[in-house]
């Protein structure tokens, strides 16, 4: 009686051992996918570094970083010196910048020759490209921190939800990988990339304030929600051509907001969704092909726009069927407009120079970044784009003279000593002659700031 | 105590107004209490705009006599924080009541150091009497929202004194020992000791003449901001005591059609010379402009990159930058027309549109979607371009509730939201 019991408990135990010792080694395999990524954004006063995870995608020794990976305000010049980190090493091999890609999102590194062989792309460890099922067990990767070696950790949730978002997304229980990275099924394959932003949010109270309201933090180094295999597969061909990930399409209307049901219901749309577009850029492709602000967009090329919930996910969904075009395409909007149903054929452009894009240099003695004037800026501060100059403050140095005479990031500079500024070129060219004469003692510039001007004497 | 500070004290009252609220969705009703000073034997009174202004709908005065009348509002201006109502002298007579009213005295002769008292109601302390001294004849103090809501002190200058200026002496007199009355207290700095601010006679007489003349104060527009130029007259390479730095242009103003932009220097108005080297100069130089009648032709000399430049600028009627206010109750929502102003300084196109300053939970707009702050642009598709549009809409409502569709922006996003009955 007492051998039997025994017997049972040992034959039980070495079940489970035998699982684990199978996924020891599918974890062992697929380490190999996973790297942490750091470079350094340079900016005007200082270099910091950032860390990200990756997931490597194919023999190239490619890597795609989560958006959030860099700042979007700094541009690719600005970062530095990319190294790629195996899991658990302290070693790193080179890394190379190869730009966003607008419809993913991901941002593209390539790892030196030297440590690709240590590799393995993602892309072997794909089977039938399925959705995970409700309550299957899903595990993944976590990586720690730089100063552990980034050593690896396992982490494992069972899905409680698979929802459009509009991209089909996996939620798990508990989080299953780290922001990223990849999840993987019992039999170790991949089924879906860690998103950013489903990390668990935690509420700290303080313990001296206690009337105080509770800070909320977020755990991003682990997510619990993934986008899933079916929907990572086809975008990991989109490695960009360029660093700011060109061609890009562009329709040239803004603020777009979807409807809500009440609204739906009230329009007769059915079971279909809408979104309203706020604004529409004088002279841009949308204006040219006849859009107007307060249109609601029912259809795209006579498909009608789906429902999601919550309804906010149709407004990702018409930016991405945007992007995806190519400029040059035609699309076709069927929108309401005072209760008629319209086609509204457009040709979509390319889209203007972009924030991350534009042309800047630091003035150390006055104290500020002057940055090209872009088309955003000029939707930021609803001017013509066409009869738009001047440059904006990019930066401004803390304490520094432009600080001190109240230059502020952001401002919109139209004036400097009295005379309007032409181009980026012409602003650049004057400020370096105020720098570089050391018998100045002053400059004056005009500035614009919500739509008010005000003059600033700054003393250098 | 001079005679003339005695029939002073007689002719200071106390004013209590009950007034409409709309912020809440709903008309509700808020009451005040403030000071005021009688100038005339047919029943005029002066106090502060903040005391009483158009929202009023009850206006309780009480004599020095400790009797009470009702009032009426005869105008207001916020500009100099200042409205006049006019006793009910048919009441008066009916019931044989006795006041007397005090003279205006001459504000440009005072000095600093001079004694003035204040006589008021602090905190309802009915006909309190203060005393101090002028601390400063000609204080700048503007403020865009200083007078519930509404925009204050830019064509004046203000009296500064340290007789002691509670809340509740809004509105009730500054005087000199004979009784005279200088100036009307109308703020103090909140927290501050003894800084108290009043409107000079000089000003509260005009004022007075055109609010019991015409009910209002009609002031010219251009559109140009000021700024004071101390600090820039050496890079503008100006003569000595000229200028004025024209720190920003409205959009769409007189002044920006005609070609003024921020950063121009204000040398002339119609070969007049204004000197704006420091802040306390800018109201006397904007009341220039606005004292003239609207529709009047300017010629401006304007100094741009070293070059004078003359401008001929049309004023137009100067509007504030709060709308009227309405509550819709049956949908929950309190709106206020945009203004010219409003518009201007949010980035709208232009003035269309109610901007929401209330809505009641549970309501249809509050159910809906509306938020406080939104700008409500179209209702059943039909552009809101006056207040008119909206109050047709809801008297529709109210004979027959149906589903209404309205376009709302905010932060520059437009949504669709409906108010179902």
């Amino acid at each position: 009686m007492r051998t039997f019991f025994l017997g049972g408990v040992l034959s039980g135990i070495a079940v489970l051992s035998a699982l684990r010792a199978d996924v020891a080694e599918l974890w062992e395999e697929r380490l190999r996918t996973v790297v942490a990524v750091e470079h350094y954004v340079e900016t005007e006063t200082e270099r910091r570094p950032s860390v990200s995870y990756g997931t490597v995608i194919d023999e190239n020794g490619t890597i795609i970083l989560p958006s959030i990976a860099v700042n979007a305000r700094s541009t690719p010049s600005q970062l530095k010196d990319f190294k790629v980190y195996r899991a658990g090493s302290a070693e790193s091999a080179a890394g190379e910048y190869l730009g966003q890609d607008p419809l993913s999102g991901w941002h593209f590194v390539r790892a030196a020759e030297s440590v690709r062989g240590e590799l393995t792309p993602i892309t072997k460890f794909v089977g039938e490209a399925r959705e995970p099922k409700m309550g299957e067990e899903l595990w993944g990767i976590g990586l720690r921190n730089k100063d552990e070696d980034f050593m690896p950790y396992w982490m494992s949730g069972r899905v409680s939800l698979v929802q459009s978002l509009p991209m089909r997304t996996a939620v798990a229980l508990d989080e299953v990988t780290g922001p990223g990275l990849p999840a993987f099924d019992a039999e170790g394959k991949f089924m879906g990339l860690g998103l950013t932003g489903f990390g668990e949010s935690f509420l700290q109270f303080s313990s001296s304030d206690r009337g105080g309201l509770p800070v909320l933090m977020m755990n991003v180094e682990e997510s619990a929600a993934l986008l899933t295999t079916p929907e990572v597969l086809p975008q990991l061909g989109r490695v960009p051509q360029n660093k700011f990930g060109r061609p890009l399409a562009w329709l040239g209307a803004y603020g777009l907001e979807p409807v809500d049901a009440e609204v739906a219901r009230f329009l007769k749309l059915g079971s279909q969704s809408a979104v309203v577009f706020s604004e529409v850029v004088e002279g841009g492709p949308a204006a040219r092909g006849g859009l107007k602000e307060g249109d609601v967009l029912l259809a795209i090329d006579g498909q009608a726009l789906p429902r999601f919930r919550p309804d906010r996910g149709v407004v990702q969904f018409v930016g991405r069927e945007i992007v995806r075009r190519k400029p040059g395409d035609e699309i076709t909007l069927t929108v309401l407009r005072n209760g008629e149903r319209q086609d509204v054929t457009i040709a979509l452009g390319d889209q203007p120079k972009l924030l991350r894009e534009a042309e800047r240099k630091y003035f150390d003695r006055i104290g500020f970044t002057a940055r090209e004037f872009v088309h955003d800026d000029a939707v930021a501060r609803r001017v013509n784009p066409q009869d738009a100059n001047g440059v904006v403050a990019h930066f401004v140095k803390p304490n520094g003279p432009a600080s001190t005479a109240g230059l502020r990031t952001d401002d919109w500079i139209r004036e400097i000593d009295g005379v309007g500024v032409q181009s980026f070129e012409d602003a650049v060219k004057r400020l370096t002659d105020i720098e570089e004469d050391n018998t100045r003692a002053e400059c004056v510039v005009l500035v614009t700031r919500s739509g008010e001007t005000a003059v600033l004497r700054i003393r250098l | 105590m001079s005679r003339g500070f005695e029939q002073l004290l007689d002719a200071v009252v106390r004013i209590d107004v009950r007034e409409h609220a709309f912020e809440a969705g709903a008309r509700r009703f808020t009451s005040g209490i403030g000071s005021g000073v009688i100038l005339s034997k047919d029943g005029i009174v002066l106090t502060n705009a903040h005391v009483a202004s158009p929202r009023a709908v009850e206006v309780q005065v009480t004599l020095a006599n400790l009797e009470r009348v009702n009032a009426k509002l005869v105008g207001w201006d916020h500009w100099t924080d200042l409205a006049v109502l006019r006793l009910d002298l048919e009441e008066v007579q009916r019931r044989g009541l006795k006041f007397r009213h005090a003279e205006f005295g001459d504000s440009s002769k005072l000095k600093v150091g001079d004694t003035v008292y204040a006589v008021g109601t602090p905190y309802g302390l009915t006909r309190t009497a203060t005393r101090g001294i002028i601390s400063n004849n000609n204080r700048y103090f503007e403020d865009s929202r200083g007078v519930k809501g509404y925009e204050t002190g830019a064509f004046n200058t203000w009296l500064q004194t340290d007789a002691a200026i509670n809340p509740g002496n809004s509105g009730g007199p500054l005087v000199t020992a004979d009784g005279r009355v200088v100036g009307i207290n109308s703020r103090g700095y909140a927290g501050a000791d003894n800084l108290g601010f009043a409107i000079p006679s000089n000003i509260a007489k005009r004022v007075v003449h055109g609010l019991v003349h015409k009910g209002e104060i009609e002031r010219s527009y251009i559109g140009i901001v000021p700024r004071d130029l101390q600090d820039f007259e050496g890079f503008y390479a100006l003569s000595l005591n000229t200028g004025m730095l024209i720190n920003n242009v409205d959009r769409d103003s007189p002044a920006a059609r005609a070609g003024i932009r921020g950063g121009d220097i204000l040398l002339a108005i119609d070969g007049v010379k204004v000197d704006g080297r420091f802040p306390e100069q800018l109201p006397g130089i904007q009341n220039m402009i606005a004292s003239r009648p609207v529709g009047s032709e300017l010629k401006l000399s304007v100094r741009r990159s070293g070059e004078t430049k003359e401008y001929v600028v049309v004023t137009e009627k100067l509007e504030s930058r709060v709308g009227e206010e309405w509550a819709f109750e049956k949908w929950g929502l309190s709106v206020r027309k945009v203004s010219r102003t409003y518009a201007r300084e949010n980035q709208l196109a232009d003035a269309t549109g109610v901007l929401v300053i209330g809505v009641q939970p549970g309501f249809p707009a509050s159910v809906a979607g509306i938020q406080r702050g939104d700008v409500i642009r179209k209702v059943n598709q039909q552009p809101v371009d006056t207040l008119e549009v909206l109050k047709a809409a809801h008297a529709a409502y109210e004979a027959k509730p149906e589903t209404v569709l309205v376009e709302a922006m905010r932060n520059r996003q437009i949504s669709l939201y409906v108010f179902k009955p």
